[in-house]
């Protein structure tokens, strides 16, 4: 019963947000390949081994374009999601089915996240696969480690828009999005490659804190006067 | 349940990322205008003398180390060495000191700054291990640099740029020469610098597994192998390599236990030959930038963290013959750092001063915080009063920001508890088909 329940949400969550997120896998793809020719440009017009100077030495991220992709794939799957059920007050009809509602919640917000962690695999596979291409493998593996904190950014992006959306009050609204930004912002402090090694992991640790964050605007909704 | 938990994870996120951004909204507002203190040896009167930002606008002073104050043009003839062109600008050259004269073309060819800085230090900095080593006898006026790289590990690993493929005769040349010269593999780090932009190449210099020190270069496509030899029981941190054009010196080397020697070059050959100690008390590497000034008469070693600057003044054969030390300006405790530090009882730092990490560290200053901690105690009090808690029910939120001061406060007060809270009534861990759902 609860199986079937769940499948069910999941069906209803990806015909949600299915056009949206075929959209962002073309733009996913469309952007990678922009890369990938970038780069296989920067290596006609240049000398190789200047250009391994840049990336070693000047600590030139050339797959920087990509570093705000992850964010804008969470804010516009967090949207795809909740912006319509946010509407007409269809929120609280979901809030009714016969399953746990911080459960039912979660639900939605495990398969928006495993949506964004579909394309965040996409990304780091890709990018491992381009920069290996014209670089030896410590600087791929370094590339993805350095792209870490931009994926990061994808699921504070999405749990920050997740949590705007869900909350009825319009105050509490801007401090969801305050926090977010206030997060997002520390991610993206980098001069060079690799600098958030050693903090990552506890970013990553407080990043899991939304989590169980995004019950409240929920709960907030459900027990609005 | 699962919304009180939601809540007090907003709460955790909220003060976290408050601590965070506080010393960094700090920054942002009350930067150091100036920085450093600028710390010399005046051959002249053969005393320190310092230059330092004192307040705001250009309010520079230019002192000596027995408080006597200098305009600026006075305070530069005392350091001729350093402002030489100004010296012949004005007429004073060739310079007449400790009996001896000195010309413009003398002072540019004893002239050298070697520096040091904590950011270098391995593990201080991500560093991709790859290297790219250049041919040290090019055969035209510039350096280039190769279409190769090293990888330095359990062999003399050459990589290929236009294939981004090994090359396995250049791998198999250099390995063995190494091999070969004594070096036990595999190779523990790797030290030089990177730039086409310098006198010379001295190649790399490879520490092995048993602590021995080789310096590596290509010369004619060869490569040519100088074991560095190191005094009894030195174990290598650090080569800071310095090609320069005095041709006495490669550069600097650190030893783990602090030590700090400077790296002799074999008469001109641009290989390693013996080590000089450097004596300089209280020298901490890992947190102070070092500068070593040469000039024709004194070589003067000047180190410095954030708050303290020293300075050992040494003759040609490196021994001192003067030392000062001194509180810089911008380590004199400000106001707004103790109003800074006195309103919340924590802070977490994310910059590092002496790395490129990104680390968190935990600055706690809960005791000069305590009356505002005090206050923000009772204002919490204030408003969870206000919005109709009972005691026992704000009393999680007041332990909170008892702990956690302002941040605690102003935590509270952007996420509040829930009046389902205080009722006691319903929570999202059940189904709307149960009683009390809504």
């Amino acid at each position: 019963m609860r199986a079937a329940m769940l499948s069910a949400i999941f069906l209803k969550e990806w015909l949600k947000v299915r056009w949206v997120w075929l959209g962002l896998l073309v733009l996913h793809l469309g952007m990678l390949l922009y890369l990938l020719l970038a780069i296989r440009h920067q290596f006609r017009v240049e000398h190789s081994e200047m250009i391994w100077y840049w990336a070693f030495e000047l600590r030139r991220l050339l797959y920087a374009p990509i570093q705000y992709l992850p964010l804008l794939t969470g804010v516009l799957i967090a949207i795809a999601q909740f912006g319509p059920e946010m509407l007409g007050g269809r929120f609280r009809l979901s809030l009714h089915l016969p399953l746990r509602a911080d459960l039912l919640v979660w639900s939605w917000v495990g398969f928006g996240a495993l949506m964004g962690a579909l394309l965040a695999l996409l990304d780091a596979v890709a990018l491992y696969w381009i920069i290996a291409g014209w670089f030896p493998h410590e600087a791929a593996v370094s590339a993805l480690l350095t792209a870490l904190p931009w994926l990061l950014g994808g699921w504070i992006g999405y749990f920050g828009a997740t949590l705007a959306l869900l909350e009825p009050a319009a105050p509490r609204r801007l401090i969801y999005l305050g926090l977010s930004a206030a997060f997002l912002a520390l991610l993206y402090q980098h001069r060079g490659y690799q600098e958030y090694d050693q903090v990552l992991p506890v970013l990553i640790a407080l990043a899991l804190l939304f989590i169980p964050a995004v019950i409240l605007p929920a709960h907030r909704y459900r027990h609005q006067r | 349940m699962t919304a009180r938990i939601a809540r007090w994870s907003l709460l955790l996120l909220t003060i976290v990322l408050l601590a965070l951004w506080w010393p960094l909204l700090k920054e942002l507002l009350f930067e150091y205008r100036y920085g450093k203190t600028d710390l010399f040896y005046s051959p002249v009167i053969e005393r320190f003398v310092y230059k330092e930002l004192l307040g705001e606008g250009h309010a520079f002073i230019y002192r000596d180390q027995d408080a006597n104050d200098y305009d600026r043009q006075t305070f530069e003839t005392l350091i001729p060495f350093i402002y030489y062109k100004n010296m012949e600008l004005w007429g004073k050259l060739p310079l007449q000191l400790a009996g001896q004269s000195f010309d413009k073309a003398q002072i540019q060819a004893e002239r050298q700054v070697l520096e040091l800085k904590p950011g270098e230090l391995p593990g201080h900095a991500p560093r991709i291990q790859l290297f790219p080593l250049l041919e040290a006898n090019p055969g035209r006026a510039r350096l280039r640099f190769p279409e190769d790289i090293l990888r330095p590990s359990e062999q003399l690993t050459f990589i290929n740029s236009d294939h981004n493929r090994i090359d396995p005769e250049l791998t198999t040349r250099f390995t063995e020469a190494l091999s070969e010269a004594g070096f036990v593999w595999p190779v523990q780090a790797t030290f030089g610098r990177v730039s086409i932009l310098k006198a010379f190449d001295a190649g790399f210099f490879l520490l092995d597994r048993a602590g021995q020190l080789f310096q590596l270069r290509r010369v004619d496509g060869l490569p040519e192998i100088t074991p560095v030899p190191l005094p009894e029981g030195l174990e290598v941190r650090h080569v800071k390599v310095a090609e320069n054009k005095r041709g006495d010196s490669l550069g600097l080397i650190l030893g783990e236990d602090g030590r700090l020697f400077l790296l002799g070059q074999a008469d001109g050959r641009r290989t390693a030959a013996g080590l000089t100690p450097l004596a300089l008390p209280g020298y901490d590497a890992e947190t102070m930038a070092l500068k070593i000034l040469f000039n024709p008469l004194h070589r003067t070693a000047i180190y410095a963290n954030q708050r303290q600057i020293k300075a050992v003044a040494m003759n040609r054969a490196f021994e001192p013959i003067a030392r000062y030390e001194r509180r810089m300006a911008m380590g004199e405790p400000r106001l707004v750092d103790r109003v800074w530090q006195a309103l919340v009882p924590f802070s977490l730092d994310l910059r590092d001063p002496n790395g490129r990490y990104l680390r968190l560290s935990l600055d706690v200053h809960a005791l000069a915080a305590l009356p505002a901690s005090a206050v923000a105690l009772l204002l919490a009090w204030l408003l969870l009063w206000r919005r109709g808690l009972r005691f026992l029910a704000m009393t999680p939120s007041l332990l909170l920001v008892a702990f956690t001061g302002v941040y605690g406060l102003i935590a509270v007060g952007l996420i509040p508890p829930e009046p389902s809270d205080r009722a006691g009534a319903g929570d999202l861990g059940r189904t709307a088909l149960e009683p009390g759902a809504t």
